[in-house]
């Protein structure tokens, strides 16, 4: 109706992915790929959602890509809604191959399904679920954005995100065990321990290029004297990026397979490694496309398990740490678990000072990198970064107040967080709760 | 409690008097509405003579109608002597309708069965 | 005019009534079905307790963040639509209307404050219409029908103010005033109006969610 103002476009490098996808689309495949997904796939909810809709533009400032690209419109959460899926619907699935290539750029890298729009909008529309059918469609599409698509293939071959290999696995935790032996004589990474308290599940990065992390957790559960394990085959991994992609299928499979490794170890919890897709697809997603309300077994985030660690005091910290850090909510376990106290207990017992970002707790602003986006790859990393100008302002803000550390307890935020610290020169070092607790803790001899 | 009686008496009198005097029907030009506390709209224009030579409405009892205890309407006899407040009160009483219903039925309810004369709000009450 | 004030205000009405109540039924019955056949999971999740959190918080003036963050919509969309609901409700011409034709009544708006509450009405949804037409991320996601829907609700008001004061054309504005209000009922079921009807659902579904299973605020 009214005339677009002209987008500010980010850089871009090409998407072999896409443009392969893009190439081989018909107006005939995407009319019944579109037809079918709507049709088939989606109900009441959606209907209502883009029937209720009141085209107020409420959402627009809940979204940083919005707030960076100086309220751009195309950057609001209901302006990506028009460029995509109510184009879609009015078209009756008639679109072109071009439209879908612009829909999938948008609802993978413009958008980090964090949510922060549902707690903006009046009516609790879930924009993050609309921007997700459009990922779903352009999933059937076959269009997804190369890198994140390679993750989801590495998902359904070897059930990880990291094409880690059968064998890479267990060598990699025997691995990291006898790196830490050095430090701790009699410290285990206990395999396949049935009967054990949890079951620790890690993303596959960590094995693949962050073993150090697993080093670290290994010498807190030491420490703190968890009767823990891990499996040694499938259901290791609690990543996910086929719940990014549409890939729901794959996404059912990896949960399943994650689910079943913790009930035939016979744990009683899953506890997790700081990451927050992670815990966004095995509390909220996966159990639910498997059937289940609520996970079937109870999961904890390790911002949860490091809160109940100090509280019942089995951690003792030496010192605190004396540097003054800020505090990054990560959307998934603030927005999506509610963990903002006790990453805050947490912070509080490890720190001196704690710098309090603003906005924060669910109101905090994205890291940019998260629903996949970061995944999408390098063609898409200036995306991420000129997207989250605010982010830069809210983080170099707390750094006027003083803080000197990042913490982001979360894998995806940690990386983003890093991207934009690092391009715009806000000069934080970006921290989890697990290096400060390893570094703090009183370790045993 | 006799002195208000009487004091009362002497008001209810003074006033059926004086109304009877302002707007005997000879000269009606206006409904009257004083008996209405604080009334949002202008009384309602009504040339009592013009409207029923108009109208060509002979019989008093058209308007002016007498029912009985039953709220059977009672033929032949008509109420022209006593006011139309006299029966219909500020609030419905039983099945006799409150005064501003009673004159809204018989007025617009007339009107709309004859298809002749004021039926919308602002034409009865304008400002 | 008799005829024609004869037909809106009879079958025309019914149709109206029909249509808003019937419609609001249908919708609604669609709706759960709907839901009941496509979505069940939705109801394992509502919860009364965080449908009724959510709802409250965002119906307090500046209860929410976002409220707080658009303070004169905030003002203009809780005057709008209170002045919206109240003023047909509670107009002492309409209640006229029920009493002669039902006998049914109940309390009434001085006309004095009915008229200011109309006038707020009208004023709001110029400011509507000029946010639509000026703010950037409101002009770009705006379609002929957001323009369409305003003046549906607009228009009983603006007729019913005219028709009030009686300024010009009073027969036609009366006749205007009845018909555009018998418009908006009708298209209150069928049309982006429904977020009455909707927005409530919407609300705390999101609510329960948030409540229930990520343990945070939804607003």
């Amino acid at each position: 109706m009214a005339k677009a103002p002209a987008k500010t476009e980010p850089s871009q490098a090409l998407d072999q992915g896409l443009a392969v996808g893009v190439a081989r689309l018909t107006p005939e495949k995407i009319e019944s790929t579109i037809r079918t997904v709507l049709k088939s796939e989606t109900g009441a909810r959606l209907s209502t959602y883009v029937e209720t809709c009141i085209h107020c533009g409420l959402c627009a400032e809940a979204c940083h890509y919005y707030l960076s690209h100086d309220n751009d419109p195309h950057y609001a959460p209901v302006g990506k809604v028009k460029q995509t899926l109510w184009e879609m619907i009015k078209q009756k699935g008639r679109v072109t191959p071009e439209f879908i290539e612009k829909a999938a750029i948008i609802a993978h890298t413009e958008c980090n399904l964090c949510k922060r729009c549902a707690q903006y909008c009046p009516f609790g529309i879930d924009i993050a679920y609309l921007m997700l059918v459009v990922r779903r469609i352009i999933h059937k599409l076959g269009c997804t954005p190369l890198y994140i698509q390679d993750t989801a293939h590495s998902h359904s071959v070897t059930m990880n995100q990291m094409w880690v290999k059968g064998d890479e696995w267990p060598d990699t935790l025997q691995w990291q065990e006898e790196e830490a032996q050095a430090e701790f004589e009699d410290l285990r990474i206990p395999l396949d321990v049935e009967g054990a308290e949890i079951m620790y599940s890690v993303i596959a990065p960590e094995p693949k290029f962050q073993a150090q992390l697993i080093y670290q957790a290994a010498a807190i559960f030491h420490a703190a004297g968890v009767s823990w394990t891990m499996p040694s085959e499938l259901g290791w991994d609690n990543s996910d990026m086929a719940m990014f992609t549409g890939d729901n299928e794959i996404m059912g499979r990896i949960k399943r397979a994650h689910y079943d490794a913790a009930i035939r170890l016979k744990v009683k919890r899953i506890v997790m490694g700081e990451c927050g897709h992670a815990f966004r697809s095995v509390y909220d997603v996966g159990n639910r496309w498997l059937g289940w309300e609520m996970p079937p077994i109870p999961i904890v985030h390790a911002i949860d398990f490091y809160y109940e660690l100090l509280k019942e005091g089995r951690i003792k910290i030496t010192k605190k740490y004396p540097t003054p850090i800020t505090l990054h909510d990560p959307c998934n376990v603030v927005r999506g678990g509610g963990l903002h106290e006790k990453a805050r207990y947490v912070a509080h017992t490890l720190c001196e000072s704690v710098v309090e970002m603003t906005p924060n707790r669910e109101h905090n602003y994205c890291c940019a990198a998260g629903g996949g986006a970061i995944n999408c790859g390098p063609p898409y990393k200036q995306t991420r970064i000129s997207g989250n100008r605010i982010k830069a302002e809210q983080l170099f803000a707390a750094k006027t107040r003083g803080a000197q550390v990042l913490i982001a307890p979360c894998h995806n935020c940690h990386s983003g967080l890093h991207d934009i610290v690092h391009h715009y020169g806000v000069g934080l070092d970006i921290k989890f709760f697990g290096d400060l607790i390893y570094e703090l803790m009183e370790k045993p001899a | 409690m006799k002195g208000i009686a009487c004091v009362a008496m002497a008001v209810l009198l003074g006033v059926g008097f004086f109304s009877v005097s302002a707007f005997s029907q000879e000269e009606m030009v206006v409904v009257d509405n004083r008996v209405f506390d604080a009334p949002q709209r202008p009384s309602s224009r009504f040339e009592h003579d013009a409207h029923n030579e108009a109208a060509e409405i002979e019989d008093c009892a058209v308007c002016h109608h007498v029912y009985d205890d039953d709220g059977v309407l009672v033929e032949d006899e008509s109420s022209e002597d006593s006011s139309c407040s006299e029966c219909h009160g500020i609030a419905d009483e039983g099945r006799i309708p409150n005064l501003r219903k009673a004159y809204h039925r018989n007025c617009k309810g007339c009107h709309r069965e004859q298809g002749a004369g004021p039926v919308l709000c602002g034409e009865c009450h304008p400002w | 005019m008799h005829a024609v004030y004869a037909f809106v205000s009879g079958p025309l009405a019914w149709l109206a009534f029909l249509l808003f109540f019937g419609g609001i039924c249908y919708r609604l019955v669609r709706l759960l079905w709907e839901v009941n056949r496509t979505e069940k999971f939705i109801f394992s999740y509502m919860s009364w307790k965080y449908s009724l959190r959510s709802i409250g918080r965002w119906l307090i003036p500046f209860g929410t963040a976002n409220w707080r963050l658009h303070p004169g919509l905030t003002v203009a969309t809780f005057t709008f639509h209170i002045c919206l609901l109240v003023t047909p409700v509670f107009l002492l011409s309409h209640v006229v209307l029920w009493d002669e034709a039902f006998d049914v009544s109940w309390w009434t708006l001085p006309d004095g404050v009915a008229d200011v509450m109309t006038v707020l009405v009208i004023v709001c949804c110029a400011y509507f219409l000029i946010r639509r037409l000026v703010t950037p991320e409101v002009k770009f996601v705006t379609t002929a029908s957001d323009f369409v829907i305003l003046a549906i609700v607009a228009a009983p008001f603006i007729t019913g103010f005219l028709a009030y004061h009686q300024w010009f054309a009073y027969p036609v504005m009366a006749i205007a005033h009845i018909v555009s209000g018998e418009i908006m009922l009708a298209a209150i079921p069928f049309t982006r109006l429904s977020h009455m009807i909707f927005s409530p659902l919407t609300r705390a579904y999101m609510g329960s969610e948030f409540g229930k299973v990520r343990h945070a605020r939804d607003w």
